[in-house]
């Protein structure tokens, strides 16, 4: 049996992401000044489960920001939120509203308003945090990233698992060639169902993007970019049959250190597949387990061996941090010091470009057991068809 | 469509959508759940059953329902009451209420070859909610001249249903065993031959007021249906007589659970779990306390009592029960084969897809599914 070890490899301290800013200094886009001994006001657009779960609570419990406004469409859910968190009056329906109370937002809203309200925003000179993916298209991603810089304003994207110290170990691991030379990678999510947006925004093409390429995918997709770079793709096969797509297939190439490399990332919502990303070098191979926050799996070629590495450090036993509120303050201090922040507009921009490539190539996934029988039942009950005119008219089933 | 995120309503949805012989508006309540179908442009409904405001509005242009919803009693009960009313209000032109032959309990009688057996209360708490939605359904259509039509299927196979993935399963875990030559019927129907049925249910001027069992067209045994799948694994399943088999538990019911109690309380995530209810930590810390407090022949005979008799199996050896009411096994001492008939007669129902091309086509996707290896050899008897 393989035996677990923790060999506390000599890998470079990690980065302290929260750093503390005890000089908030203005930031120079013209955003109204922070108040409340220098808290920034930031609000929050869209209210579904991400808002709730983790955005709300990561601001809540935050010395650096305070929360100005929440907005929304849904009045309930509006209200619920109120509620539940005791918020006072600064709850609104109208997202324009929001500008004016705030010097920063986290945009949470379905993936295709990303863009309109983003530029919007950001043109006034509002920072923005978008939720991952940061827009629909490229040529959305762009107009963002234009937005941003003719204000001067920060454009932060929300890939919170580049938080994660996994990720930052991973990039690098693959940097100091831990493994030798790389051989491939691949990754592999998927589950029965699961994130279920409120507003059921993920069940079309028009107001997510996509579907699980851009749901789950867009996580795998930024880090493949950030990991080796220059990432193409070679194929992608899908099954979306005019909506979003469950579950995808999809090859690609790299290049490190001029020599090619080959990938593979395999997406599923309707099955369960083993939930890890892999990269594959001469020496063995690295793994990152879905949930695997804070070390990274080795497993040397030739050996019964597993090593979990960490970084040096990190204590083991302290409590997980909540990387939404890293995130967040990785934002606060973009805005602060007009640094940029961990994952921009333009980094962003690349995993939206590979996703459209994919969609571009894209063949349909091969489903025997969907199309073979679809002949024998497509008129059963129907009256004869009459001449040239195939079928009668569809009726229209449904309701509830 | 309720339950449209289903199994059957996935597969309902998926024909539709491509055949284009009806267009789906599928009521969605958790969209986490909807994947398989949004791979469709459909004018999805959110809401709840529950709401019956939600119901109604997503019942406006709808011309007739499909009903597959299931779930608690509020589903079963208030939900189908909402739908049907909706149904009503908006004139919809058919009702097909999907039901089960869980409707005759877990012993179904000797008569219940045809739907036209009368079925009773019985031990099946699901069979009884399918039962009494059957009358609401019914006294829907009769009061309210909505045109009703029952479907009951059998035990439903196919690509996403349950039946073979838990079959394999349980044949991996050594759970299931043939039963007396596993001679009985397996009553199966493949997704695809209730989809047909569904077709002819919204269609056929002769559906109306009507119930119908829905099978496949040539019964299959259970010796059948489990070697098959055994052999996708690759694996044997052993015989057993009906007299080996270890007793129901229904009868020791309260000496079993209060047994399984030490261990689940030992289970560390359970008590983690526990300790967030107050009342809960206040009586764990009494219980701690108070057992260690009792004089030691007592406090052994308490402990003896609660842990049963110890069982240990040998090194390597083969010595394993088969429980009388595993689903798989309990399932096998069902005689009766449900017959559609009367579907075939008044419908004009074919069932289209055979045994042998429903397995094949359920093997694709548990392959694809990785519930079976992609790569295996597989034999078939």
């Amino acid at each position: 049996m393989p035996r677990s070890i923790n060999t506390r490899a000599e890998i470079p301290l990690l980065t302290t992401i929260s750093d503390t800013h005890r000089n908030p200094t203005a930031s120079d886009g013209g955003a109204p000044t922070a108040r409340r001994s220098g808290a920034v006001r930031i609000g929050v657009i869209g209210c579904g489960a991400i808002t709730e779960g983790a955005h709300l609570p990561a601001v809540l419990t935050s010395p650096e920001v305070e929360l100005a406004a929440i907005s929304d469409v849904n009045a309930s859910r509006l209200e619920y939120l109120r509620r539940r968190f005791g918020l006072g009056p600064i709850v609104l329906g109208d997202y324009r509203d929001v500008a004016r109370r705030v010097d920063a937002v986290i945009l949470a809203l379905p993936n295709g308003l990303h863009a309109p309200v983003g530029v919007e925003l950001l043109s006034q000179g509002v920072h923005v945090l978008c939720e991952k993916p940061l827009a629909v298209t490229r040529q959305e991603c762009e107009q963002l990233c234009q937005a941003a810089r003719s204000t001067s304003s920060i454009l932060a994207v929300g890939f919170v698992t580049r938080f994660f110290p996994s990720t930052e170990l991973t990039k690098q691991l693959v940097e100091s060639r831990f493994l030798g030379e790389l051989q491939s990678f691949d990754a592999e999510f998927g589950t029965v169902g699961g994130w279920s947006p409120l507003s059921g925004y993920n069940l079309a093409r028009s107001t997510c993007g996509g579907g699980v390429l851009v749901v789950s995918g867009s996580h795998v997709l930024d880090r493949v970019i950030y990991l080796f770079e220059d990432v193409d793709v070679v194929s992608h096969v899908e099954d979306s049959r005019g909506g979003v797509e469950a579950n995808s297939k999809t090859r690609f190439a790299a290049t490190v250190d001029g020599r090619p490399l080959q990938g593979r990332v395999e997406l599923s919502k309707t099955y369960r597949l083993s939930n890890r990303f892999r990269i594959v070098g001469e020496r063995g191979t690295l793994e990152v387990r879905e949930g695997q926050t804070r070390s990274v799996t080795y497993l040397p070629s030739g050996s019964a061996l597993r090593h979990e590495l960490t970084a040096a450090a990190l204590p083991s036993t302290a409590a997980e941090p909540d990387y939404f509120q890293l995130q967040l303050h990785d934002f606060v201090r973009a805005i602060r010091t007009g640094a940029a922040p961990r994952v921009d507009g333009e980094q962003a921009t690349r995993s939206v470009a590979l996703t459209e490539r994919c969609y571009a190539i894209a063949r349909p996934l091969e489903e025997p057991w969907c199309e073979g029988t679809l002949a024998r039942l497509a008129r059963a009950g129907a009256p004869p068809a009459s001449g040239a005119a195939a079928g009668s008219p569809p009726v229209h089933v449904g309701a509830t | 469509m309720t339950g449209a995120t289903g199994f059957i309503g996935g597969r309902l949805c998926e024909v539709m959508a491509l055949s284009h012989a009806f267009e789906p508006r599928p009521f969605v309540h958790t969209t986490g759940s909807a994947w398989r179908i949004a791979r469709f442009p459909l004018d999805f409904a959110l809401g709840d059953l529950g709401d019956g405001r939600a119901v109604d509005r997503a019942m406006d242009g709808c011309d007739a329902v499909v009903h597959l919803a299931r779930g608690n009693d509020a589903v079963m009960r208030r939900g189908l009451e909402n739908v049907l009313r909706a149904a009503v209000a908006h004139r919809v032109s058919r009702f097909v209420h999907i039901s089960s032959v869980a409707v005759y309990g877990s012993q179904p009688p000797a008569a219940s070859v045809s739907e036209a057996a009368p079925a009773k209360r019985s031990d099946l708490a699901y069979g009884n909610a399918k039962l009494e939605q059957e009358h609401r359904v019914l006294r829907y259509g009769r009061r309210h001249g909505l045109n009703v039509v029952i479907l009951r299927p059998p035990n439903v196979y196919g690509p996403f249903g349950a039946f073979s993935v838990e079959l394999i399963n349980a044949i991996r875990s050594r759970g299931v065993a043939i039963v007396d030559g596993g001679r009985n019927p397996c009553n199966l129907v493949y997704v695809d031959n209730l989809v047909e049925a569904i077709f002819l249910a919204l269609r056929r001027p002769e559906a109306p007021g009507q119930v119908f069992f829905v099978t496949d067209r040539e019964p299959v045994s259970w010796k059948r249906s489990i070697t098959d799948h055994a052999a996708l694994l690759g694996a044997d399943v052993p015989y057993v007589a009906a007299a080996e088999l270890a007793p129901s538990a229904r009868e020791r019911l309260w000496r079993d659970s209060v047994r399984a109690l030490p261990g689940v309380i030992a289970d560390a995530e359970f008590r983690r779990a526990l300790t967030r209810i107050p009342l809960a930590r206040r009586a764990m810390s009494l219980l701690a306390a108070w057992l260690p407090s009792l004089p030691g022949p007592t406090e052994q005979a308490v402990r003896g009592w609660l842990r049963g008799r110890a069982s240990v199996r040998r090194n390597g050896s083969s010595e394993h029960a088969f429980h009388a009411d595993h689903p798989f096994i309990a399932a096998q001492r069902r005689s009766v084969a449900h017959s559609s008939d009367k579907a075939r007669r008044l419908l004009g129902y074919t069932a289209p897809v055979s045994y042998d091309e429903g397995l094949s086509l359920t093997e694709a996707w548990l392959r694809e599914a990785r519930i079976l290896d992609a790569n295996a050899v597989v034999r078939r008897g």
